[in-house]
């Protein structure tokens, strides 16, 4: 029995968070720190003719003002096609033109308001299926030479920015097998990730030895300085990040954004640091978005319901460079058949550039966007062959040792007992409350699976000092979703001490080891293991030198909170005493610890199958809503949500519940209340007043179910949380609105406005 | 040009000097170094930046600094009493109801605010209470706990 495993343990920076004492990117400050603003691109595609920064390099305070030109490098983590600041071409409206490091954040403003562009105006495009035609303007004609991974194949001469196909077994014979075939599209839209701590960074160089400081509150510092140092011509200890607390993520931190800027600015400064801070209006228009994207799917089925053949088209919205769509929308594609078992498969998915805001990886990483698809259409297959949805799912859907669609056998799958769970809090299959005037009472449902990024790797250090206390030094960031409090929980199980004491400081390439990154819900996993392994060792060596202290045999002792005793004896000393004695003059004990499960005999594929696909665990999590829909207005009000997740062994009830119920909240804001007023490419809606967010006002009755299907290789069983938490929520709210009204919204978000046209066309 | 003003901020009274177009935000975070006052957009939309002034919550950025001459400015600094946290802050971790925590303070004074006046507020009331602010991490349902929470017992 566990001591600190599925204890809803305090998360231990909140203390320093509900005391104002919390730092955060936006407010560090630094000795002769400057400030930054950028000129953005007020064209959606054009040619820089022109430049004329003289009048910005005239107001007094400014330090540095810095183009394309003087600054002509790229990145990007998985193709190379994003200028630091834009080269002589914009791409989209709200790309950075020029950058301004300045005493003041206000001087820095009047002054890239003083820099003069001409520009030519090139054709553009903002539809990615307008894009994909053969006479559409195109963004990247020197495509084939960015430099890129094998992995993410492109079209030269095209705006395909990747291109990647699955195929099993023959789904011409499988649909010729089906009693019927349904051939359905949908639409989903772009969203804006919207941390309340907007992008930040602050970046200083050293002239002495050209090596770079950034603090960020990106989820990936070690990966930021790779891609940072593999950009500038750098060895990575020449590029230190270090991580500050982060105003939230949720994917959108996770690529170069404020740090490029604020880079290409240090370089200019005299090894003065220069802030940038995104506004509100920024951050809305020149951050990144989740990706839009048409999926169109076709899916065969028996008349029992049995799912026999699906073909998949996807079409991803790119907007103007890859940032991490590549994978992003891979790790979508393979997830477009779904958690069921259906033998023949076949998708093409086709990432296409737009002269847009960048898109790149948002909270489900591709796999939110087909959820909206797959569940949607599975409710339509229901429908159709009037079999229940929940049956239709549970008659489908994967079970323990099933195999992925490239042969990975599953383990730790608690998939039936998320729709069970779930399906019996909402009350399915009972009666609802009868129509009250012009209100109608609807029920929906929607499942969903995600893998994790494999194989990545996570270390750390542990550290017993002098006085038996112990420090973690990880790279996981504290993104808010407690990464830190639960990776201490799983270092006290296994040392023996108590995770309150265990201090966990914020990460710093240069001093904590590499983790892949704070993504794909990996964390309590792959850095728990990688803890765990350490804890292991510093548990040995703190038991050794007590048996030494103690002169008794060290197999003899064992700990718990700090206290050590002994088989037979009892409690002989506690950690502090020990260590006291056997460091009279100072010292500790330092243990490592990795985790990577490349190798893994759970991540095997069939031969010939891509292992790539194979993860190292599978999440699952359905989604129940009951809503309210109002046939005047069109206006849709959720009244409750069930929300089943199988997330392995619980680390942390508390944190765990934070996780579903805020990924609720998010979901329903995402399908109901979000989105983009775009006129060619440019926002129009950039201020929280015209883009809104859920409020406590829109928060509903909300039931965390948590499914814990313990994982063989997960630390103390536990698998991984928050990620796919978003999925299941727009599906099961869209069922819930064609129960209630017999209306199916096939495009989101669901507005009353659709409502309202849909009830025209077909009144309940 | 820089006038100075005299105002009171978690109970100690200081004179400081700002521009006329000065924010009380920016005099906060900037000229006091309270970096426990967020800003989350500047325009009176988000509610990261609430801050009391004479015990009723304000959007910070939203004040000029000169207007608050002579009021009382509480932020989240001055919540604690030493190492004594006040009971919202206590219950708010207790409750579970922080997660990134930059909304933090100004929910928790936008609920001290609120129980300053009424001590037992009901959930409806809590949520108007506190709508002003945005919370991403979608917090609600823990903070309206911890608010109900830290609601002062009945003796």
């Amino acid at each position: 029995m566990e001591t600190w495993i599925g204890r809803s343990v305090p998360r231990l920076d909140g203390r320093e968070k509900v005391t104002g004492q919390a730092v955060y990117t936006v407010d560090v400050e630094l000795p002769n720190m400057l400030h930054a603003a950028v000129l953005r691109s007020t064209r959606p595609h054009a040619r820089i003719v022109d430049l004329d920064v003289s009048g910005a390099q005239s107001v007094p305070g400014v330090k540095a003002v810095v183009t394309g030109r003087d600054f002509p490098y790229t990145h990007g983590g998985m193709i190379k096609d994003q200028p630091f600041i834009a080269f002589d071409r914009v791409r989209y409206v709200g790309e950075v033109v020029a950058a301004v490091a300045a005493e003041t954040e206000a001087i820095a403003q009047e002054a890239a308001a003083r820099i003069r562009v001409r520009y030519e105006d090139l054709a553009a495009v903002f539809d990615p299926k307008e894009a994909l035609a053969a006479d559409a303007p195109i963004l990247h004609e020197g495509m084939a030479d960015y430099p890129h991974s094998p992995l993410y194949e492109n079209i030269p001469g095209t705006n395909v920015c990747t291109i990647r196909t699955f195929t099993k077994g023959d789904v011409q014979t499988g649909f010729a097998e089906a009693d019927a075939v349904y051939d359905d599209e949908f639409y989903i839209h772009a969203v804006a990730h919207t941390p309340m701590e907007t992008h930040a960074a602050v970046a200083q160089h050293s002239p002495a030895d050209g090596g770079y400081t950034v603090w960020s509150s990106s989820d990936g510092p070690h990966r930021r300085s790779k891609e940072l140092a593999e950009a500038l011509g750098l060895p990575v200890n020449k590029v230190r990040v270090l991580s500050t607390y982060s105003g939230g993520g949720f994917g959108g931190k996770g690529t170069l954004v404020a740090e490029a800027t604020v880079v290409a600015l240090a370089a200019f400064t005299g090894g003065r640091p220069v802030k940038m801070i995104f506004s509100r209006e920024e951050e809305l228009s020149a951050a990144q978005t989740r990706h839009a994207a048409y999926l169109r799917i076709k899916t065969g089925v028996k008349k029992d319901g049995t799912l026999v053949a699906r073909s998949a088209d996807l079409i991803w919205d790119k907007g103007a460079y890859a940032s991490k769509g590549p994978d992003v929308t891979y790790r979508g594609a393979m997830t477009i058949f779904g958690p069921y078992r259906i033998p023949n498969l076949e998708v093409r998915s086709r990432l296409v550039y737009t002269n847009k805001q960048i898109a790149g990886a948002y909270r489900g990483y591709g796999v939110t966007q087909v959820t909206w698809a797959c569940e949607a259409q599975m409710d339509m297959i229901a429908q159709r062959l009037g079999i229940d949805p929940v049956a239709l799912r549970l008659k489908n859907c994967y079970v323990e040792n099933d195999t992925f669609i490239n042969g990975q056998v599953m383990k730790a799958v608690g998939l039936t007992e998320t729709l069970q769970r779930a399906a019996r809090e909402i009350g399915w299959g009972t009666p609802k409350a009868a129509a009250s005037g012009p209100l109608r009472r609807g029920r929906g449902i929607a499942t969903t699976l995600k893998g994790t990024a494999t194989p990545t790797e996570s270390q750390c250090v542990i550290i017993a000092a002098m006085d038996g206390s112990v420090t973690l030094l990880t790279s996981a960031v504290e993104v808010g979703a407690g990464q830190h409090t639960a990776l201490a929980q799983i270092a006290a199980e296994t040392i023996g001490v108590d995770p309150t004491t265990i201090n966990v400081p914020n990460s710093d390439t240069f001093n904590t080891p590499y983790q892949f990154g704070t993504t794909s819900s990996r964390v309590t996993f792959h850095d728990g293991n990688a803890v765990r392994r350490a804890g292991e060792r510093i548990r040995k060596r703190i038991l050794e030198i007590a048996g030494e202290i103690l002169q008794t045999d060290p197999g003899r002792l064992s700990m718990v909170n700090g206290r050590i005793s002994e088989e037979g004896v009892g409690e002989r000393a506690g950690i502090k005493e020990v260590f006291s004695q056997k460091f009279p003059r100072g010292g500790m004990i330092v243990e490592h610890g990795s985790y990577c499960p490349a190798g893994s005999e759970l991540l095997k594929a069939d031969p010939g199958m891509p292992q790539g696909l194979s993860s190292a665990f599978w999440m699952f999590a359905t989604h129940a809503a009951e809503v309210e829909v109002d046939v005047e207005t069109g206006i849709v009000k959720v009244l409750k949500v069930a929300a089943a997740h199988d997330v392995g062994r619980v680390v942390n009830p508390q944190l765990c519940e934070q996780q579903i119920e805020g990924s609720v909240v998010m979901g329903i804001s995402n399908t109901l209340m979000e989105e983009f007023k775009l006129d060619r490419g440019r926002v129009l809606n950039n201020t929280l007043a015209d883009y809104k967010l859920a409020t406590m006002m829109d928060l509903p009755e909300i039931v965390a179910i948590m499914v814990e299907a313990g994982h063989p290789e997960g630390p103390y069983g536990a698998k991984g949380a928050g990620e796919p938490a978003v999925a299941p929520t727009a599906p099961a709210i869209a069922g819930a609105i064609f129960d209630a009204i017999g209306v199916r919204i096939t495009d989101l978000p669901i507005t009353p406005e659709k409502i309202r046209a849909a009830l025209k066309k077909a009144p309940c | 040009m820089k006038k100075p003003i005299e105002l009171t901020v978690n109970d100690e009274l200081m004179q400081v000097e700002v521009e006329p177009q000065t924010t009380l935000l920016e005099l906060i975070r900037d000229g006091l170094h309270l970096t426990g006052t967020k800003e989350g957009c500047g325009m009176g939309d988000c509610g990261t930046c609430i801050v009391l002034v004479d015990g009723k919550p304000v959007n910070s950025c939203l004040m000029l600094a000169a207007d608050a001459r002579g009021r009382s400015v509480t932020t989240i600094e001055g919540l604690a009493k030493g190492a004594e946290l006040h009971p919202l802050q206590q219950s708010f971790i207790d409750q579970g109801a922080v997660q990134c925590g930059f909304c933090s303070p100004a929910m928790i004074l936008s609920a001290k605010a609120l129980l300053d006046e009424d001590p037992h507020p009901t959930e409806e009331t809590i949520k108007r209470a506190l709508s002003g602010v945005l919370c991403r991490c979608g917090s609600y349902k823990k903070i309206i706990a911890a608010v109900q929470a830290a609601s002062p017992k009945e003796s």
